[in-house]
């Protein structure tokens, strides 16, 4: 009975940070994953480490996505963003014209900052546009983050890209896992305990009916820019790492809308206002592109082909995604047992 | 007074939806708002309520002038409403759905848990269903106790009805107006009940107020109000009177 109570104190406990017992062992799972063959290797390490970042910015996409029901089509310049200003902070080369030479662990913050404030900025112009409209509005300012980007010459290199500084000295992939697979954590954690607060309630209230909201008390004003502003801020951060890990950076390869696309695709097959369903199926996901690409190389893009045809199905057929899935096959299961179990007791009885 | 609207006017474009609509509400009393389809009356109540400001005239809400105020504040100064086409959050839970009015609304500084209310209320309008089924499951009558709920978490001192009681059965309809009047007694809540059903306008309200393309043109007491020339003529049309 004790035993019974611990147990469920564990697992509430783990419900607050948005882990199930199943969830947790996965994640050590994934954690230990680099240990053991075959992925130890550097090339799979990376396809790891990619999961991991795609799956942090599934999260911060989906908090805006899912909850505020607002599609920020500017996310990935957003993130780029970000990116640029760490690297450039962080710059001490003189192939561009400035060379602060600021450690890349304080630029990540900084540029999650400026993201930050770029999402707040994106939150206030598309406070008064609906849906699809604000939808076109962010992506819009993702245009301009790319052109920005693409123009400032004398501080990006523009096109030709710029070679950032990197995090470590090291050419090894692991540490860098583990750099990401934090990072994933703490905007999977921080995002998650944000919205089981009453923000996460005003969120959705505002997300599924503006007007009801507002005449619930809601300040949509205030929930809208704080929402963009977070998102936008992690993306920032994430965007920091993605420069200081790979060491490469143009505005094409990081900030196009064709990025934002695959984050949208996955957190929606994941399932939208989840948070987690489309961190869980990232991993899954690169490992099939990845074996994908690497067997059709005469078929460039076609992993874009398959995130759409499986985002149109998912939308089509099961807009709850993968965690509406999950959801759905645990509530099954525990019928079947419970079914199972009161089967089994009359023949116990006599 | 709880609440007082003084030469409300509200223009969209060049139509004028509501024409100098004065009105007061005391605690504790039932308004009637009535009049035919697109006499403006729903456009009346979104002026007070904050949906959209008045182009003229004054509303005051418990001595306070609160003209051109946001539909959130409104709700926080304790003015609730529900709609006309009942609008919930459909991906949220019933009990979730009435969270929002009892996290969010006038009550939000409470000591009382957002959550004891949001069941309170519920229990209050004795929805049928299971706390945890969602909104999108719910039918049209089901969806009008769940906003009334709803807007009743909120904590209200004056509450609009829109058409609360359209599309009940006659037997709904009895139940529903039992519940309006319970509101008022329990709580001692104002209201304003925008209303087509004569046996609701004359069962529960004490004073009855008649707009005509946007403009007043009766007031007082439901039996006065019915028998005046005006209002005939505006419902039934000219020759019926003549």
């Amino acid at each position: 009975m004790d035993q019974k109570s611990l147990w469920n104190r564990i697992s509430d406990g783990l419900g607050i940070i948005g882990f199930t017992p199943l969830g947790l062992v996965l994640l050590i799972v994934l954690a230990l994953l680099p240990f053991v063959s075959p992925f130890n290797q550097e090339h799979i390490l990376r396809w790891l480490i990619m999961g991991a970042f795609l799956a942090a910015q599934c999260v911060a996409f989906d908090f805006t996505a899912g909850y505020i029901n607002v599609v920020n089509f500017g996310f990935a310049a957003i993130l780029g963003a970000g990116a640029y200003t760490s690297a450039v902070l962080a710059n001490t080369s003189p192939v561009i014209s400035v060379q602060p030479g600021l450690s890349p662990w304080i630029g990540i913050w900084i540029g999650a900052l400026f993201a930050g404030l770029i999402g707040f900025g994106v939150g206030i112009l598309t406070l008064r546009l609906r849906g699809i409209f604000a939808a076109v509005m962010a992506w819009f300012v993702g245009i301009a983050l790319l052109g920005v980007a693409n123009n400032l010459t004398n501080i990006t290199r523009g096109p030709m890209g710029m070679a950032p500084r990197t995090f470590l000295e090291t050419t090894s992939n692991r540490p860098y896992f583990y750099i990401i697979l934090a990072m994933m954590l703490i905007v999977y954690i921080t995002l998650r305990l944000v919205v089981r607060s009453r923000f996460g309630l005003a969120f959705k209230a505002i997300g599924q009916n503006f007007d009801a909201a507002r005449a619930s008390g809601i300040n949509p004003t205030l929930y809208r820019v704080f929402n963009f502003t977070l998102s936008a801020f992690f993306a920032g951060w994430l965007g920091g790492f993605y420069a200081h890990y790979f060491g490469s950076l143009t505005p094409q390869t990081l900030m196009h809308t064709s990025k934002t696309v695959e984050v949208l695709a996955l957190a929606y097959i994941g399932g939208r206002g989840s948070l987690w369903g489309g961190m869980a199926i990232a991993f899954p996901f690169v490992f099939g592109i990845e074996a994908l690409r690497s067997n059709l190389t005469d078929l460039p893009g076609l992993h874009l082909v398959i995130y759409g045809v499986l985002m149109i199905a998912i939308m089509v057929y099961y807009p709850a995604g993968f965690a509406g899935f999950y959801a759905w096959a645990k509530d099954k299961l525990s019928g079947l047992l419970a079914r199972a179990r009161g089967q089994a007791q009359p023949i116990e009885a006599p | 007074m709880l609440l007082d609207a003084e030469r409300v006017i509200k223009n969209f474009g060049g139509l004028t939806a509501v024409n100098r609509v004065t009105l007061q509400v005391d605690a504790s009393q039932i308004v009637g708002l009535i009049g035919p389809n697109g006499a403006g009356k729903t456009t009346f109540l979104n002026c007070v309520a904050g949906t959209y400001p008045p182009s003229a005239g004054k509303v005051r809400f418990q001595g306070k002038e609160t003209t051109g105020s946001t539909p959130e504040d409104m709700c926080r100064m304790g003015l609730s409403r529900t709609f006309q086409i009942p609008r919930p959050f459909p991906m949220l839970t019933a009990l979730e759905n009435v969270m929002v009015g009892a996290v969010f609304g006038a009550e939000h500084g409470s000591k009382k848990p957002a959550r004891g209310r949001a069941e309170e209320a519920l229990k209050f309008v004795n929805f049928p269903l299971a706390l945890d089924t969602p909104a999108q499951r719910l039918n049209a009558v089901q969806l009008k106790r769940l906003d009334l709920a709803r807007a009743l978490a909120c904590g209200p001192k004056l509450l609009f009805l829109d058409e609360l009681a359209s599309g009940l059965t006659p037997g709904e309809l009895d139940t529903m107006m039992a519940l309006i009047l319970k509101i008022r007694d329990t709580y001692g809540v104002g209201m304003i009940v925008v209303e087509h059903i004569m046996k609701v306008i004359t069962g529960i309200c004490e004073r009855v107020l008649v707009i005509q393309y946007g403009t007043p043109i009766a007031e007082g007491t439901p039996r006065e109000v019915m028998q005046d020339p005006k209002v005939i003529e505006a419902y039934l049309g000219e020759e019926v009177v003549a």
